[in-house]
């Protein structure tokens, strides 16, 4: 019988055994699976993101189970990625996925708080008086104001509600604007990228009370000031995805695997593909392991370093020509081919200002900005000529702001000269500084001569005032600066590497201890690869290089290489700086927001660091003089001998802003205006001009000129990023510091002279800090209100990058939990409450707006040629000119709160731009109106577009933003197409009919619209690479010439010889003297440079209070030494140790470990005072952060303004502030005292 | 039969508001009449509450805030204590909200379901043997915060203490105050290793994970290492 009816034709049998008997079938209970199951079961998934302090910006699912987050997991759905270029994910890091916690921790912050002390003076005060009242008469009172301020930072909050705490706040607000002006209440707020929805609340009811938004990104001294000096541009880089398209890659600084975890694939990858990596840092870092050549210069040197890799490129690749793609993009991209006029100096010349076209007869053909525009030799007609393109194009006329290679007289092509070296009249000493020679003592001094003179080929020019002058090219200057022999003769030029002249490889061997011939290596690869490629070599640059007081030249001093070598808007090449900005994409749509341009313009904003190195009163200890810092070819005695004094001249020419503006209030001033029926302006001028009226920053220790309430949101300012940490304590706050050194005045030093000196030095400026955070940060504990917000999964908002070309929201996973809100519930409620604390006391006002010369108005174009001050009667006084701008803005108080909630008319009057442009926005307006439903009545707020929650305050970002809205893109192209006379919608159009929405975003992240906010492009062709429609489009950079600068030739920046890059030595900031051995512990102390890099342990290199991160690490303060330093200091790992100078003091355990090299520490920025720090030894308080042993100290060339590229803008041009020059004592602690009234433990 | 008593418990243990202070008096003649707790602890509790009635509200809460919203040691959300930062609190905290769904009662308040008054609450509404046997699981954070409490030389000391009695089990009293008087050496490498070593997983028969029956899974009480609290 045949098996045909045992065979199974729809079943197997279970066998016992399978797979040859490796695999076996088994019965038993499956149950224990379920746990597994449970494990992952959620409700629903929510998308959102971490949102202030990460450029990481990566979209996450947070899984919610009854209304609980569970856990989060990174989500996986960006869009595709072209053929060959690898997808974005997974974005997200162990870091970003230990966030969830935050939201049920006990560190949470869960109720309005405010300190026991103030809210029993409030009510004690509120019985009887209206709110406004009530606040005055506890602020007025000098007891009750030490009462409260003196206890800041030391514990006694209770919980109060929230309309208690808004009426506190609304009133304080309403008090300061009546008294002594609302320019005396400021807000600071980061990184506005990322929750720009929560940002925009803070800044549009400040805005619309006339206070200051505060900046940022040159506080923190992310902000490079090499980029808008060289490009105008903020700082625009590639996306990481593009670092797929590079083939050399040159990380500077930089620590990709631990600060940029979720864009470090595209690293990783591109090494598969065979992309050759270089990696320079002085320590051992995470990144270094990547190298296939790792370079380790000394800290703070790295200028020496580019400027000798500099030497070989331009030697090998222009001068022996050994690159004609290089000479191209040199002569029609950058200034290089531009002409500069010398100067005598003694018996050579030095190089001054770019020749204009005003020096020329009849103006060389320009009638309109003659003096802006700039010239060149052009080699087919031989002839002197304007090309078109450069900023006097820009203003004025349109249609030849464009850097075609034509002559802007009459359209005719020419080929502009990079040399005159074939064509010159003769050769000219030229004197360069040198300052190689000075600095901090504990970096090595060569001992070459402070002026090296240097042959350079030049022309001879009739100017029209009939004399004769010498010209040179920026690329010969170029050549004789970077030391390079062309048979010219002349001294300090090599005709060898290996000659000791500043800048060979030879030269930098001494100063930073690279190899020379790994220098020549590293620069020749890496111009031999852009050479072939035709720009693909890439420099990842961190804030390690950017955070010194001379940043300017490490930066400048790379960007110089990627200019040489053509790689600057070239896919897969270029200048890659991540670091802090992160890229506010639909920039243009969120300012109207934020800034409340719908009802009021302009707005107040104010650069930080000049900020606080005034209002903490950090400028009465500065000992940084400028002398040490002038160029040796600078007459010395016609600039101030002191900081300050720069930046109060830099404040009084309208180049920088100014917070508080006036020395009284500027509502005050309109009233006296109209009182002596005057116009506001001309008189606020002629009081200016006769000193009857004077600006506060002459005087910011005046109680007139304290700014008197500060909001901070999104932000740890006290626990992180206050630089001069201690200052703040004493000076802003009124409370318990740890300052060890003596003020100029006890010093007997030099004092300022624009400053009026006030001896006792005020303390305790601030009569209110308000802090909105989701957890108790080091800020919120020295604040009198602590108001708890939303944490990122409980809030609706808008994120974006530069490291990717995505929009993504953070949505509402669960309700803010316990009684916290979103930040744009938070200040619409204090909206309100200030409204009604209004009345009585603050009606419709007239307000007298300051406005510095801005970046990107006609204002740019301020004093050309000389630097002016009316003040000392050198030029009369011209609001927008010669000082700052004046503008009256009407601002009708009670009613704050309605503007706050609706899109006011302005966006349909005026229209909306950016970036110098501007376009009409009616449509946008209407449908705004359409989507948001318009405020119901009748009135002036009846049929507005309502912006009532947080999602109506996103649409209006992505309605207005040509990033989001193709329509709006294709109409901000034709804008610039009329000013550069160049067609470029065709970069938008086939996005036109785009509209993104919200709830899109909440769908899935959206790639943006190109817009000409930005200088690269979105496009499915190639990665978004800055500086790319420059290259590609012809569009001018924002700068003086329309190209790319190498050379600098502002009046200032010649002052301190920063007209080309070179090497400045990290500046003496005198702090360790007077201590050294002067508060002996029995301790042996050695002196270190003091590195502040990224957290490692920390989330979002923020939030180091997280018990996942802390266990990681060593569960509190840690800072990193050598092996040998710590062999001198007899110390051993883990041993506890304070770090202190005269600024204050650090408590902290020692990591010893072969990473660090010899004579420097690093301590990881942002590890609190709220965790495991004993007393420190030196102070008796408790220790510090790492901001504690820091002081700001601010450039002066970071001060210049209306000056093309040149010019103020928030976050983008303005001081910063650097603090790696600084040095501490470490030494080895002797007791442990936790100051919680226990005994002291011996730290042995 | 109720305990009131852990009402009165659980309101002692919320921040102190004017209109607790104008009920503390009826709350301590509640207590007697309840008498649950040894006479003693009734006694020091009501000198306590006789205490607060007359003093400075503000400099009350004030204290209140320095000790529960401050901080990880005195959290008064039991799961801090149990599952701390760790992911395992989701669920726990789902799995405490169920418990209190299946027996008739929503959350109102804007809290979270481990808060220790919220769940005294809900105790003083369930029978009293139920009641005792909860507490018994979370005694051990009690005993815990008890300890913490004493030598802060705090008075809510005794709220803990008088949950403690209620509980039908209480930690081993003794083992607790040690490893509390140890407590400030816990910042070492080799303490938080301890306290943060992942517990290995392990699937497979024999898994301890196993749930039983219905989709709830049962509230985990204690950390994944028996008596580790951390």
């Amino acid at each position: 019988m045949s098996h045909f009816l045992d065979r199974l034709k729809f079943f197997d049998k279970v066998q016992s055994t399978f797979a040859d008997g490796h695999g076996a079938v088994t019965n038993e209970d499956r149950a224990w699976e379920d746990a597994y199951r449970l494990r992952w079961q959620h409700d629903k998934i929510v998308r959102s993101t971490h949102g202030t302090n990460c450029t990481g910006s990566c979209s996450w699912k947070i899984y919610v189970k009854n209304g609980l987050v569970t856990w989060e997991t990174q989500q996986t759905d960006y869009p595709r990625t072209r053929p060959d270029l690898p997808n974005h994910e997974p974005r997200g890091c162990q870091r970003g996925a230990s966030y969830s916690w935050y939201l049920y921790s006990a560190n949470r912050l869960k109720y309005p708080m405010v300190r026991g002390r103030l809210l029993q003076l409030w009510r004690d005060a509120r019985c009887d008086q209206d709110p406004v009242a009530a606040w005055a008469s506890i602020v007025e009172d000098k007891e009750k104001a030490r009462d409260y301020k003196s206890k800041r930072g030391m514990g006694g909050f209770v919980r109060t509600t929230w309309a208690e705490a808004n009426e506190i706040i609304g009133a304080a607000n309403v008090y300061t604007v009546k008294q002594y002006g609302p320019d005396r209440v400021a807000g600071f707020s980061p990184i506005p990228a990322m929750s720009m929805v929560s940002y925009a609340a803070g800044s549009r009811y400040l805005s619309l009370i006339g206070g200051v938004c505060m900046s940022f990104y040159d506080w923190y001294c992310d902000l490079p000031p090499s980029s808008p000096q060289t490009w105008g541009e903020q700082t625009d880089v590639p996306e990481s995805a593009d670092w797929y398209n590079s083939t050399f890659l040159l990380l500077w600084g930089s620590n990709v695997p631990q600060t940029r975890t979720p864009d470090a694939h595209f690293y990783t990858e591109v090494r598969y593909k065979g992309a050759k990596s270089v990696v320079i840092t002085p320590d051992y870092s995470e990144a270094a392991k990547f190298a296939d050549i790792w370079l380790n210069p000394k800290q703070g040197t790295d200028a020496a370093l580019a400027m000798a890799m500099g030497h070989v490129i331009l030697k090998e690749f222009h001068v022996q020509g050994k690159s004609d793609y290089f000479s191209r993009y040199m002569r029609e991209t950058t200034d290089m081919p531009f002409l500069v006029l010398l100067e005598p100096h003694g018996k050579a010349y030095r190089a001054g200002r770019f020749l204009r076209a005003s020096d020329l007869a009849s103006n060389a053909g320009q009638q309109n900005n003659a003096e802006w525009k700039t010239l060149a030799y052009d080699e087919l007609s031989g002839k002197v000529v304007v090309p078109s393109g450069s900023i006097g194009f820009r203003w004025g006329e349109q249609g030849k702001w464009n850097i075609e290679p034509r002559n802007a007289a009459t359209g005719v092509e020419v080929q502009l000269a990079l040399s005159l070296i074939e064509q010159r009249d003769e050769v000219v000493s030229v004197a360069f500084p040198y300052f190689g020679a000075g600095g901090s003592e504990h970096f090595t001094r060569t001992d070459h001569p402070t002026v090296l003179e240097r042959n350079v080929p030049v022309r001879k020019l009739k100017l029209a005032d009939g004399s004769s002058a010498r010209v040179a090219t920026v690329f010969d200057l170029s050549v004789a600066n970077y030391g390079i022999d062309r048979g010219l003769g002349g001294g300090n030029s090599a005709s060898s590497y290996d000659e000791d002249v500043p800048y060979t490889p030879a030269w930098q061997e001494r100063i930073t201890g690279v190899k020379r011939q790994d220098v020549i290596t590293v620069a020749r690869q890496f111009a031999e690869n852009a050479d072939k490629t035709h720009g693909k070599s890439m420099v990842i640059i961190g804030a390690a290089m950017n955070h010194w007081y001379h940043m300017d030249m490490n930066y400048r001093g790379a960007i110089n290489m990627l200019m040489m070598c053509g790689c600057v808007g070239q896919s897969g090449g270029g200048w890659s700086h991540y670091v802090g900005q992160e890229k506010l994409r639909p920039q243009t749509g969120w300012q109207p927001l934020a800034f409340a341009l719908d009802w009021h313009r302009p707005p107040r904003q104010m650069n930080s660091t000049s900020f606080f190195y005034a209002h903490s009163s950090q400028w009465r200890y500065e000992k940084l003089s400028p002398a040490e810092i002038l160029s040796p070819l600078a007459d010395a005695s016609q600039y101030p001998q002191t900081l300050i004094d720069f930046n109060v001249r830099a404040e009084r020419m309208g180049w920088l802003p100014s917070a508080p503006q006036l020395g009284v209030n500027p509502l005050a001033v309109v009233k006296a205006a109209e009182q002596a029926n005057q116009e506001p302006v001309p008189y606020t001028v002629a009081q200016l001009n006769s000193g009857d009226l004077t600006l506060a920053c002459e005087d910011p220790d005046n109680p007139a000129n304290f700014p008197r309430n500060l909001f901070v949101w999104r932000s740890n300012l006290l626990g992180s990023s206050g630089k001069g940490h201690e200052y703040f304590m004493k000076y802003l706050l009124g409370t318990q510091h740890g300052i060890q050194g003596k003020d100029l005045g006890t010093m007997n030093g030099t004092k300022p002279q624009e400053v009026v000196w006030r001896d006792p030095a005020p303390e305790g400026k601030l009569d209110l800090l308000v802090t909105l955070d989701f957890r108790m940060s080091t800020t919120a504990l020295y604040s009198d209100i602590a108001l708890p917000t939303a944490t990122w999964y409980e809030k609706n908002d808008l994120n974006t990058s530069d490291m990717h070309p995505f929009i993504h929201p953070l949505s509402k996973a669960v309700d803010p939990a316990w009684e916290s809100r979103s930040d744009w519930e938070i200040y619409k409620g204090i909206a309100k409450s200030f409204s009604e604390c209004a009345a009585g006391h603050l009606g419709v006002e007239k307000d007298l707006v300051l406005v510095p010369t801005l970046h990107d108005t006609p204002s740019e174009l301020g004093q050309a040629i000389e630097v002016k001050d009316w003040r000392k009667g050198e030029i009369e006084p011209r609001p927008g000119k010669t000082m700052p701008n004046m503008v009256v803005v009407e601002r009708d108080y009670p009613n704050t709160y309605n503007k706050f909630t609706s899109l006011g008319p302005l966006m349909t009057q005026i229209g909306n731009g950016g970036k110098g442009i501007g376009w009409n926005t009616e449509r946008e307006v209407e449908n705004l109106r359409q989507l948001n439903r318009p405020v119901t009545g009748n009135g002036q707020f009846g049929g507005l577009p309502r912006i009532e929650t947080d999602i109506d305050a996103a649409e209006v970002i992505l309605m207005l933003a040509p990033e989001t809205n193709g329509e709006v893109a294709v109409k901000a192209w034709e804008a610039l197409s009329k000013i550069t006379g160049r067609e470029h919608s065709h970069l938008a159009v086939h996005r036109e009919d785009e509209k993104v929405r919200f709830r899109d975003l909440v769908a899935q992240p959206r790639k943006i619209i190109s817009s000409p906010t930005w200088s690269g492009l979105e496009s499915e062709n190639v990665s978004y690479n800055a500086c790319y429609t420059n290259v590609h489009e012809l569009i001018p950079w924002r700068t003086l010439t329309g190209r790319q600068q190498f050379y600098q030739d502002h009046p200032w920046m010649r002052a301190f010889g920063e007209q080309l890059c070179l090497y400045k030595p990290p500046v003496d900031t005198k702090t360790i003297a007077p201590l050294l051995g002067k508060k002996p512990n029995g301790s042996k102390e050695i002196v270190l440079n003091f590195i502040t890099p990224h957290q490692k342990w920390g989330i979002h290199s923020t939030y180091s209070d997280n018990l996942l991160m802390q266990t990681l690490s060593r569960g509190g303060p840690i800072v990193w030494i050598s092996e040998v330093d710590a062999q001198k200091a007899d110390l051993k790992d883990n041993d506890w140790i304070e770090v202190f100078n005269v600024n204050g003091a650090i408590v902290a355990r020692a990591v010893v470990s072969q990473r660090v090299p010899e004579g420097m520490s690093m301590m990881y920025h942002a590890q609190e005072k709220l965790l495991n720090i004993p007393g420190s030894e030196v102070t008796g308080l408790r220790g510090g952060i790492h901001n504690s042993v820091t002081r700001t100290c601010p450039k002066p060339t970071h001060m210049i303004g209306g000056y093309a590229q040149q010019s103020y803008g928030f976050n983008y041009y303005g001081t910063v502030g650097s603090n790696r020059d600084e040095f501490v004592i470490v030494r080895k602690m002797k007791t442990i005292d936790w100051l919680d009234g226990t005994p002291a433990q011996s730290a042995s | 039969m109720i305990m009131q008593t852990l009402k009165i418990l659980s309101e002692l243990l919320c921040y102190p508001e004017p209109d607790l202070i104008e009920h503390l008096p009826e709350l301590g003649d509640v207590l007697d009449a309840e008498g649950v707790l040894a006479d003693s602890d009734r006694a020091r509790l009501k000198a306590w509450m006789l205490e607060l009635g007359g003093g400075d509200l503000m400099a009350l809460q004030a204290e209140y805030v320095a000790l529960f919203d401050r901080g990880r040691a005195l959290s008064l959300h039991l799961f801090e204590h149990v599952h701390g930062e760790s992911r395992g609190r989701g669920q726990a905290m789902v799995d405490l909200m169920n418990l209190y769904q299946a027996h008739g009662f929503k959350m109102s308040a804007r809290e979270l379901p481990d808060f220790i008054p919220l769940f005294l609450e809900y105790l003083s509404r369930r029978p009293a043997d139920e009641a005792r046997e909860l507490l018994g699981e979370a005694a051990h954070v009690f005993s815990l915060l008890k300890a913490r409490l004493e030598k802060r030389c705090s008075a809510y000391s005794m709220v803990f203490a008088s949950l403690e009695s209620l509980a039908s089990q209480v930690g081993d009293d003794q083992e607790i105050r040690a490893r509390v008087a140890a407590e400030p050496v816990d910042d070492t490498f080799e303490a938080l290793d301890r306290a943060w070593a992942e517990e290995p997983v392990s699937f497979g028969p024999g898994a301890s994970c196993v749930p039983t029956g219905g989709n709830t899974q049962t509230v985990q009480w204690v950390p994944r290492e028996k008596g580790q609290v951390s």
